[in-house]
């Protein structure tokens, strides 16, 4: 299912602000889309608003070409995932998964078939005559995406429905919703504030944040060339380390001049028209690097070191007090306490304009 | 771990209390003492009621003597010569119509209430728990007056009827707020997800919300059930003929007329009255008890 926003707004009853204005949005048939944001950005409205339980209050919602604003929920041929589950306790698990095609008064006989089927993909088999409040979360949560995936829908709506479990299972069921994409290749639109998840599970990711869309692409765009200063800072953990400062003769220097950098010579033209403008660096934690090879390095105070195992996040102040994070190699030998000079990654440096915070290489 | 092994069982402390000092345990005894009289001040009149009922030595009126001799002749005069069957049936054709009405419409109410936004719904609630201050028997008049207004234009409109309006409108004006705090607790993406699978408005109250709030109907159901069996005053002086009396106003005239009286009946007919609530009650109890709300949504 082809899924396209024209110029979306949602207000709110009793509401000055518009909740989403402007929302553009082309979602390909079969993709995989995450809509990413921190909490109140909009997300859900916006994923409310394609199930049609939220109506729209300007623009166009269209389904492989038609129009569906006006459409109720039951006919636009989706099927949703809640984050609380929102299974009926008073029906059992085959109830529960029965229930929309038995609304549909589909044959006895082709309900239960899908039902066992669905059931046997998420191995509920020996759950089916249950209430939900005798299974464990792990299993309500396939539940709730078995009843998604019996009807067949042309699409999958998910709210955050992997934030109620607990992360081993998170992890586990993050590989299996993929699996199963891949298998069913349903539509699915999947709003989570969790960068993990939508790195790992998106072929799209949808980034949001005060009602816009901030940035829309493939999950490795996101991390390599955040559009504006918001993505850089929102994807990627440990954060991406941004510095104020601005670019004199061709090169970025640090507000409180520790830092110069030379940039890469491809980044050179695109800067050259800031010259003397407040410009943002970024670089990520992993792209210090100790040896000094491409010249101009930084001298810090290593604050805190996080031992992760296959890694050591260290938290570093510059002279003047700004904080830097580097992560190394776990093996490297660093500790709290210790002074050292670290140079930058030239190539995998971005630059953001302070004024716009767009990106400018 | 040996120290601990051998250690009896009876030996450990397992309560997850602090142990209680000199001064707790004296607290404790002192409040049982209460406790204690409070129930005998309850359990004793009502033991002399039973005892009284069948103790074929007493007559007319109550007296308190030792002297007992099994008999069931009570209940006979109860059925015999009063008109104790008349007023059972109209209690409990009262109870029964007054629990229904009161169901069918909080049912409705507590769900639009909840699951609603409309104007002057804050309003409306707020005059609906206001007019709850004022007693029932302010409007005595008022019913009187409306009674002989509908009764003029539709001739079958009885007594018994206003009553039950009367009892009603009172349940489902209290039982409105609850039954509306229950539904509140129903998340409401049960409703979206019922939305989704196909659900009209009047289905997801039917097919979902009704069968999870079904512990709180039950109830709701049961108190509408008892209030008729409780009240005194209104049918007392709304209702006229004896034959059209309740058990609580029908055995009131075994104790208040000298011509009627006969204590021990009266004692027998209020043991009688218990039965119906009870039944009522016991074959309800597995209903109210369930918590039909777990494991909908994880909390």
């Amino acid at each position: 299912m082809n899924v396209t926003m024209k110029k979306i707004g949602k207000k709110y009853e009793g509401r000055d602000e518009f909740t989403l204005k402007d929302i553009n949005l082309e979602i390909e048939n079969k993709d995989f889309c995450v809509i990413l944001g921190p909490s109140g950005c909009g997300k859900t409205t916006l994923l409310r608003m394609i199930a049609g339980l939220n109506s729209i209050t300007e623009g166009d919602l269209l389904f492989d070409g038609k129009r569906m604003n006006k459409v109720a929920p039951k006919d636009r041929d989706i099927a949703m995932v809640f984050q609380s589950y929102a299974l009926y306790p008073h029906m059992t698990v085959y109830d529960n998964m029965a229930f929309s095609l038995s609304m549909r008064k589909e044959r006895k006989q082709l309900i239960d078939e899908r039902v066992r089927e669905a059931a046997k993909v998420l191995q509920i088999e020996d759950n089916l005559y249950v209430k939900p409040s005798d299974i464990s979360g792990g299993q309500r949560q396939r539940v709730a995406l078995g009843r998604a995936m019996v009807r067949n829908p042309k699409g999958f709506l998910m709210d955050e429905p992997l934030s109620n479990l607990d992360a081993k299972l998170r992890e586990h069921m993050r590989v299996e919703l993929v699996r199963l994409h891949k298998q069913l290749g349903t539509t699915t639109i999947y709003v989570t504030h969790d960068q993990t998840e939508a790195m790992t599970m998106a072929s799209k990711i949808v980034l949001m944040d005060d009602g816009k869309i901030q940035q829309v692409g493939k999950p490795e765009d996101f991390y390599n060339r955040p559009e504006n200063i918001f993505v850089a800072g929102f994807i990627g953990s440990p954060t991406m380390n941004i510095i104020k400062g601005s670019i004199q003769e061709g090169k970025f220097v640090s507000d409180n001049k520790l830092m110069t950098v030379t940039p890469h010579k491809e980044h050179q033209e695109s800067l050259r028209e800031f010259e003397g403008k407040k410009v943002s660096a970024g670089v990520r934690s992993e792209r210090f690097e100790a040896g000094g090879k491409y010249g101009d390095t930084i001298d810090v105070d290593i604050e805190v070191v996080e031992m992760l195992g296959k890694e050591k996040i260290l938290y570093c102040r510059m002279d003047d007090g700004h904080q830097l994070t580097i992560s190394t190699p776990g093996h490297y030998d660093y500790d709290d306490g210790q002074r050292h000079s670290f140079g930058f990654d030239l190539e995998a440096m971005h630059y953001f304009d302070q004024e716009t915070g767009e990106r400018i290489n | 771990m040996g120290i601990f092994n051998r250690k009896k069982k009876s030996q450990l402390y397992l309560s997850d209390r602090q142990e209680l000092t000199l001064f707790g345990k004296f607290g404790v005894a002192a409040s049982h003492i209460v406790l204690m009289i409070w129930a005998v001040v309850i359990i004793w009149p009502l033991t002399q009621m039973v005892v009284s009922a069948f103790n074929g030595k007493q007559s007319g009126y109550l007296i308190l003597n030792r002297e007992f001799e099994f008999s069931l002749k009570h209940f006979e005069h109860l059925f015999q010569e009063t008109l104790y069957l008349n007023w059972v049936w109209n209690t409990i054709f009262i109870a029964g119509a007054t629990a229904v009405l009161t169901l069918f419409i909080v049912s409705f109410t507590g769900y639009a209430y909840s699951r609603y936004r409309f104007k002057g719904r804050k309003a409306s609630l707020m005059t609906i728990m206001l007019i709850q201050t004022i007693p029932t028997f302010a409007g005595i008049t008022a019913f009187f007056t409306m009674h002989s207004i509908i009764a003029s234009v539709v001739p079958q409109f009885t007594r018994q009827m206003m009553l039950i309006l009367i009892y009603s409108g009172g349940a489902i004006a209290a039982n409105t707020f609850i039954l509306k705090g229950y539904i509140d607790s129903i998340s409401s993406e049960l409703d979206d997800a019922a939305k989704i699978d196909g659900c009209s408005n009047m289905q997801i109250y039917r097919l979902i919300i009704m069968p999870i709030a079904r512990p709180m109907l039950m109830l709701i159901g049961l108190w509408s059930f008892i209030g008729p069996f409780m009240d005194f005053l209104l049918p007392r002086v709304l209702l006229t003929s004896p034959r059209s009396y309740t058990l609580a106003a029908g055995l009131f005239t075994l104790v208040n007329d000298f011509r009627t009286m006969n204590q021990p009946a009266f004692a027998a007919g209020g043991l009688l009255t218990a039965v119906p609530i009870v039944l009522l009650f016991m074959a309800l109890q597995n209903q109210l008890a369930s918590g039909l709300a777990k494991g909908s949504v994880k909390g």
